[in-house]
């Protein structure tokens, strides 16, 4: 069965939002256990694509298969981890607090949890300020307790919304260490981003414009495709041309 | 449903209230405040108020008799709490007096008082009564209600130490209430006030937070249903709810030494599913605001009605009648009702069942609401 072999598979997926179109008949496949990045501007409809993925938006029309199941489905939700932009961690919580409580919804053992958390925190290198209150950290600590929050319950499908905004190079490194590291356990992993260095360690991209898929290949091929040296370039390039193509149409 | 999931929620709740000083402040400090304020602010009866009497009775002296000062006699029967009283002779001094602002009324007894009440007595025939002019400040009703009522007390008892029985006596007995003050009618009523509005309110804003922080959305991305968070939600403000009901009890009896006939635990109740009632009402609420301080705008929405409304600090039947439906569309009626019926009349659940009914519809819809406009904001 083809869906199966696929961890996202969308139909025809679109959003309304009133006149707006946000996402626009897109059919994207990610394979299982690849890394998949979403890149394109403000507004290209990156959010509202994973939102609907994570059943917390319904399509307009079309739908999505997720880990071989259609959406939405009760079993899904305990499988996958998505990080929101907005960070979605309790600032009125200490960190501690706020991964004990994401732990429980997913109904984690006690010790398995203690277990998790300090390997978590470890990895975001968060140990010493486990008993401080979210509020009190900064913008790129508050980015990692997010992560953390997002793998505890260690899920097989990883929505990561722009995950390394405001966190200092050296950590943005070692997140994507770590990102490999869950893709070689066989974890798949839907990210956005606008760090083009990031981009280049996705096995595969998607270049969004007007809640429309524009161009997905592999980084390399994307770049040769183009003809051109950088990400940024490439994705430029299929945008004029798919304007051109856009007017040509009208 | 899954019951570890609604507990997870509950005890996040609970948490994020518990690190918040200002949460707590606000749900224990704040009401305890409140009552304490309005408790005696509107316990106090009217009191010391200013009046000049001018005193102009000459008396009558009955055939074979002493002469009798019917006026003296009624000014000495008036109660010197209430009124502060003044002695002048000019009338025209006195009224100044009133339009100036230093006394609250003028109590004129005329120089014939006393001739025409005893007359009168003696003969229904003679043609002149007695009379007492008050000329006073009527712009503020409570005093001028105070004056008149301790005039006439100070007459009707003047005319029973003369021997002077009325032909129709009014006689109260209670049957519920005896010896109950205002502020045993005001408790009750603040409880419902203090738990419907903190509730409210503390819900609208925890949630609104809950939406513009994304943890909203990746809760309900988790396997957590909205039914799941607005019930963890419930069990932790009725568990509030019911800690503010019992404190600010307490204080009420220790302090204001209040009047408990009946079942506290039934006030408790009434008041547990008010709070679940008001936190549904809060998520509602959220759902209109993007940030708490567009949340903030809601709040007269939500005081004035309940304020004006559900019999807090009048009764509704000092509501205009066609006002009156609106009051029971308040949840906080039923329970300022039921609290007050436990409370002064010691009514069990046999009695109460309607105000309580009541409440559970409220809760009820507002639950089903707040779950329905959770799924429909995935639209």
């Amino acid at each position: 069965m083809k869906t199966k072999e696929y961890a996202i598979l969308t139909d025809y997926l679109t959003k309304n939002y009133g006149d707006f179109t946000a996402v626009n008949n897109l059919n994207l496949k990610v394979e299982k256990g690849k890394i998949y990045g979403l890149l394109g501007p403000n507004g290209a409809g990156k959010t509202t694509l994973i939102k609907m993925l994570c059943s917390i938006s319904t399509p307009t029309s079309g739908g999505a298969h997720i880990l071989g199941k259609k959406i939405p489905d009760g079993d899904i939700a305990s499988k996958i981890g998505y990080m929101p932009q907005e960070t979605g961690v309790y600032f009125g919580l200490t960190v501690d607090q706020n991964m004990k409580f994401y732990s429980r919804i997913f109904n984690l053992q006690r010790e398995k949890a203690e277990k998790r958390i300090a390997e978590l925190l470890k990895f975001v290198d968060l140990e010493d300020w486990r008993y401080e209150m979210v509020d009190n950290l900064s913008g790129g600590m508050k980015h990692r307790v997010s992560l953390a929050c997002t793998l505890i319950h260690e899920p097989d499908l990883l929505f990561l919304d722009e995950p390394t905004v405001g966190v200092d190079p050296e950590l943005r490194v070692s997140f994507w260490d770590y990102f490999e590291q869950l893709r070689d356990n066989g974890v798949t992993i839907l990210i956005t981003t606008h760090y083009m260095d990031e981009a280049r360690r996705c096995d595969r991209i998607g270049f969004m414009q007007r809640g429309r898929l524009i161009a997905e290949d592999s980084p390399l091929k994307l770049l040769e495709e183009s003809g051109k040296d950088s990400l940024e370039d490439a994705f430029l390039a299929f945008a004029r041309n798919e304007d051109t193509m856009r007017m040509g149409v009208v | 449903m899954k019951f570890y999931r609604i507990m997870a929620v509950s005890r996040r709740v609970f948490r994020g209230v518990v690190n918040d000083k200002r949460s707590l402040v606000l749900l224990f400090l704040a009401p305890i405040l409140a009552m304490c304020v309005f408790g005696i602010a509107f316990s106090g009866d009217v009191e010391n108020v200013n009046v000049i009497i001018i005193n102009q009775d000459q008396g009558f002296t009955p055939p074979m008799g002493d002469t009798i000062y019917l006026a003296d006699e009624i000014v000495n029967n008036l109660n010197t709490t209430t009124l502060s009283i003044h002695n002048m002779t000019s009338i025209d001094d006195a009224r100044a007096e009133v339009e100036s602002g230093q006394v609250s009324a003028v109590i004129i007894f005329p120089e014939d008082f006393s001739e025409n009440a005893i007359l009168k007595s003696q003969d229904q025939s003679y043609p002149n009564s007695a009379e007492i002019t008050i000329e006073g400040d009527d712009s503020i009703v409570n005093i001028k209600t105070a004056i008149t009522t301790t005039v006439s007390t100070a007459l009707s008892d003047t005319l029973t130490e003369n021997g002077v029985t009325p032909a129709i006596q009014l006689n109260s007995d209670p049957i519920y209430g005896e010896d109950a003050e205002f502020i045993d009618f005001f408790v009750p009523g603040i409880l419902a006030f203090v738990v419907y509005l903190l509730t409210t309110i503390l819900t609208l804003i925890t949630f609104v937070n809950e939406r513009s922080s994304g943890t909203l959305e990746r809760v309900l991305s988790s396997p957590v249903t909205e039914g799941e968070l607005v019930m963890g939600y419930a069990i932790t403000f009725g568990t509030f709810g019911v800690l503010q009901v019992a404190l600010l009890l307490t204080i009420a009896i220790l302090v204001f030494n209040i009047m408990v006939v009946g079942n506290v635990l039934l006030a408790f109740l009434a008041v547990a599913i008010l709070a679940i009632s008001c936190q549904a009402l809060g998520i509602l609420l959220s759902s209109l605001a993007k940030r708490a301080e567009q949340a903030i705008q809601f709040f007269p929405l939500v005081i004035l009605p309940a304020f004006l409304l559900s019999g807090i600090f009048w009764p509704i039947q000092a509501i205009p009648e066609w006002i009156r439906p609106f009051s029971y569309l308040v949840p906080p009626t039923y329970a300022a009702n039921a609290c007050r019926a436990v409370m002064l009349k010691g009514w069990g659940l046999d009695k109460i069942w309607p105000d309580i009914l009541a409440l559970v519809i409220f809760a009820v819809i507002f639950l089903a609401l707040a779950v329905w406009t959770l799924k429909r904001s995935k639209n």
